[in-house]
C-alpha cells in the first residue's frame, strides 16, 4: 500500500503564532487514523492544512502525488480527491438534500445531470435517507444533516476523507446514526479517513492508528488500543481521562 | 375649502405623462444600478476571502486596484447629494469635457442626465446591498464547495450568489423605492417629471390640494407596483 498523505516538516502559523510546529506524518491508502487532542491543539488546522483551507507556512504537503507548495496551482486537484464532513454540516441551505449530494458531481466532476442525480440518489441511499431527498437542511435533523454531508462529500468520488468532529454538534441520540455511517464507509469501500473525533468507540473499533496532539505537535501514535490502554505522556494519561468521563 | 374633483380629472392627462416619465427614468435607472452595483459590490470583495481564497500572482494587485476604484466610487457617490450628482452632471460636466477636447457643442440631455444619474446613484448603494449580503453567507458554505473541489466561479455561481441574492431582496426593494423618489428631484434640470408636472399645473390653476394629493397618489401607485414585485421574487424563491 503507497502513502497518500505526507506531511514533511509542516508548520502552520496564524500571523505571528506558530500552531503546528514542524509536523511529519503520513496516511497509508485505506488507513484510517483518528486524531485525538485538547481543544486548540491544532487538530482542525492540521486536517484543513490537507485539503487545501489552510495553505501551509512552510514544509511539504504532498497528497496523491501532488506537492504543495510547489503545485499550489492544482490545490482544486488535491480538493477533489479529498473530501471533507465539518462540524458544523455545512450543507448548502438552498438545495435539497439530492441537489446537495449531485452539486459536487455535476459541477466538480462534470458529470450529467442524470447521472449526477443517479449517484446522489444511490449515495443518499446508503446512508438511510432515500426518503429524505426533495427535504431542505432546515428540514432535517442534526444527524440527518450530517448524513447528507456525508453522501456530499464522497459523491465527488474522493480517496481520501477528512472528518472533522463530524459528531461534536449532534444531540447524543443522533451520534451512533453518524458513527456507523462512517464505518460502513472505511469497512466497505476501504476508504482512507482522517478523522478528528472524541469518541473513543469509534477510534477502538475502526481506527487503525491513532493520534494525540497537543499544543501543535504530534505527542503520541499508535494503535488505538494500545495507545488507550498505555498512554506514555502525562499529558495523553490526562486527557483520556477526561474524555472517559464523558 | 372647496375639493374640485373636476380638476384632478383635467390635470391627470399631463400628470400621467409625468408619471410615465419617473417609471421609466426608474426602470432603466434601477437596471443600469443593478448592473453597476453587482459589479462595484463584487470589485470591493476582489480578492477577499469572501469571494472564496486569496488570489495569488498578478491577480492580487489587479484585485487590490479594484477593490480600491470600486470603493472610491461608492464612497464618492454616497458622500454627496444626488442633487449636487445631477446639477454636475447636468451643468458641470459639459464644461469640463469642452475644457478637456475642444468639441463646440456638447450637452448632456436632460433625460439623460436624469437617468444616469439615478444609475450612478443607485449603483452605489445597490453596491453596499450587494457586498453585505455576500459577506453574510457563512464561511463554512464556502470551505465546503472549496472543498468539493470547485471553481471560483461556480462557487460564486452557485454557491455565493444564490444565497447572497436572497438576502438582497428587502434591502433592495428599500433602494428601489427611494431611487423612484429621487427622481422628483430632476425638477431642478427640467425634467418634465411627475413632480415638475405638478409644479407646473399648481402654476396655472393654484389648486394646491387636487393637485398635489393626485401627485401623492400616483408616487404611491408606483411605490406599491415595485414593492409588490420584490414581494414576489421574495415568496418565489425557496425560503429556508
Ligand atoms: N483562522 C485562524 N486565525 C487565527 N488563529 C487560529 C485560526 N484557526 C485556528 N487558530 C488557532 O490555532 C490553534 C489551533 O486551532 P485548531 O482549531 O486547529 O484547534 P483544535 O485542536 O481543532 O481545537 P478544537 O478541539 O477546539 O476544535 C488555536 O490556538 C486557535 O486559536
Ligand atoms: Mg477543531
Amino acid at each position: 500500500m503507497s502513502i497518500i498523505i505526507e506531511l514533511k516538516n509542516v508548520c502552520k502559523s496564524f500571523g505571528n503564532t506558530e500552531v503546528l510546529h514542524n509536523i511529519d506524518f503520513s496516511v497509508t491508502e485505506g488507513e484510517v487514523v483518528v486524531v485525538i487532542g485538547p481543544s486548540g491543539s491544532g487538530k482542525s488546522t492540521l486536517i484543513r492544512c490537507i485539503n487545501c483551507l489552510e495553505m501551509i507556512t512552510s514544509g511539504e504537503l504532498i497528497v496523491d502525488g501532488i506537492s504543495i507548495p510547489a503545485e499550489r496551482k492544482r490545490t482544486r486537484q488535491i480538493r477533489l480527491e479529498v473530501g471533507m464532513v465539518f462540524q458544523s454540516f455545512n450543507l448548502f441551505p438552498h438545495m435539497t438534500a439530492l441537489e446537495n449530494v449531485a452539486f459536487g458531481p455535476r459541477k466538480a466532476r462534470k458529470v450529467g445531470k442524470t447521472k449526477a442525480t443517479d449517484i446522489a440518489r444511490a449515495l443518499l441511499g446508503k446512508v438511510g435517507l432515500a426518503d429524505f431527498e426533495d427535504k431542505l437542511p432546515g428540514q432535517l435533523s442534526g444527524g440527518q444533516q450530517q448524513r447528507v454531508a456525508i453522501a456530499r462529500a464522497l459523491a465527488v468520488n474522493p480517496k481520501v476523507m477528512l472528518f472533522d468532529e463530524p459528531t461534536s454538534a449532534l444531540d447524543p441520540e443522533m451520534i451512533g446514526e453518524v458513527l456507523d455511517v462512517m464505518k460502513g464507509i472505511a469497512k466497505d469501500s476501504g476508504m482512507t479517513m482522517v478523522v478528528v473525533t472524541h469518541e473513543m468507540g469509534f477510534a477502538a473499533q475502526v481506527g487503525d492508528r491513532l493520534i494525540f496532539m497537543d499544543d501543535g505537535k504530534i505527542v503520541e501514535e499508535g494503535k488505538p488500543g494500545e495507545v488507550m490502554k498505555n498512554p506514555k505522556s502525562e499529558r495523553l494519561k490526562d486527557f483520556l481521562g477526561h474524555v472517559k468521563h464523558h | 375649502m372647496d375639493f374640485e374633483f373636476s380638476v384632478i380629472i383635467e390635470s391627470l392627462p399631463a400628470l400621467l405623462e409625468g408619471a410615465k416619465l419617473t417609471w421609466f427614468i426608474t426602470i432603466l435607472g434601477i437596471v443600469g444600478g443593478m448592473s453597476i452595483g453587482i459589479l462595484a459590490g463584487l470589485g470591493r470583495l476582489a480578492g477577499t476571502e469572501s469571494l472564496g481564497e486569496e488570489p495569488q500572482g498578478f491577480f492580487k494587485p489587479l484585485s487590490v486596484l479594484i477593490r480600491y476604484v470600486s470603493g472610491g466610487y461608492v464612497e464618492s457617490i454616497r458622500g454627496t447629494p444626488i442633487i449636487v450628482q445631477a446639477m454636475f452632471l447636468y451643468f458641470a460636466f459639459p464644461m469640463l469635457v469642452k475644457a478637456v477636447i475642444d468639441i463646440e457643442r456638447f450637452r448632456v440631455e436632460a433625460l439623460t442626465a436624469a437617468v444616469i444619474t439615478i444609475m450612478v446613484n443607485a449603483g452605489a448603494y445597490i453596491a453596499e446591498i450587494v457586498r453585505g449580503s455576500v459577506i453574510s453567507v457563512h464561511k463554512g458554505l464556502l470551505e465546503a464547495g472549496m472543498s468539493l473541489g470547485i471553481s471560483r466561479f461556480q462557487l460564486i455561481a452557485h454557491v455565493i450568489g444564490p444565497i447572497a441574492i436572497r438576502r438582497m431582496i428587502p434591502p433592495l426593494g428599500n433602494q428601489f423605492i427611494i431611487s423612484l423618489k429621487d427622481t422628483s428631484l430632476f425638477i431642478v434640470i427640467g425634467v418634465g417629471e411627475l413632480t415638475r408636472q405638478g409644479q407646473e399645473i399648481m402654476a396655472s390653476n393654484f389648486r394646491a390640494l387636487e393637485v398635489w394629493l393626485t401627485v401623492a397618489i400616483l408616487y404611491l401607485i408606483m411605490t406599491t407596483c415595485l414593492a409588490m414585485t420584490l414581494r414576489y421574487f421574495e415568496k418565489k424563491m425557496k425560503m429556508f
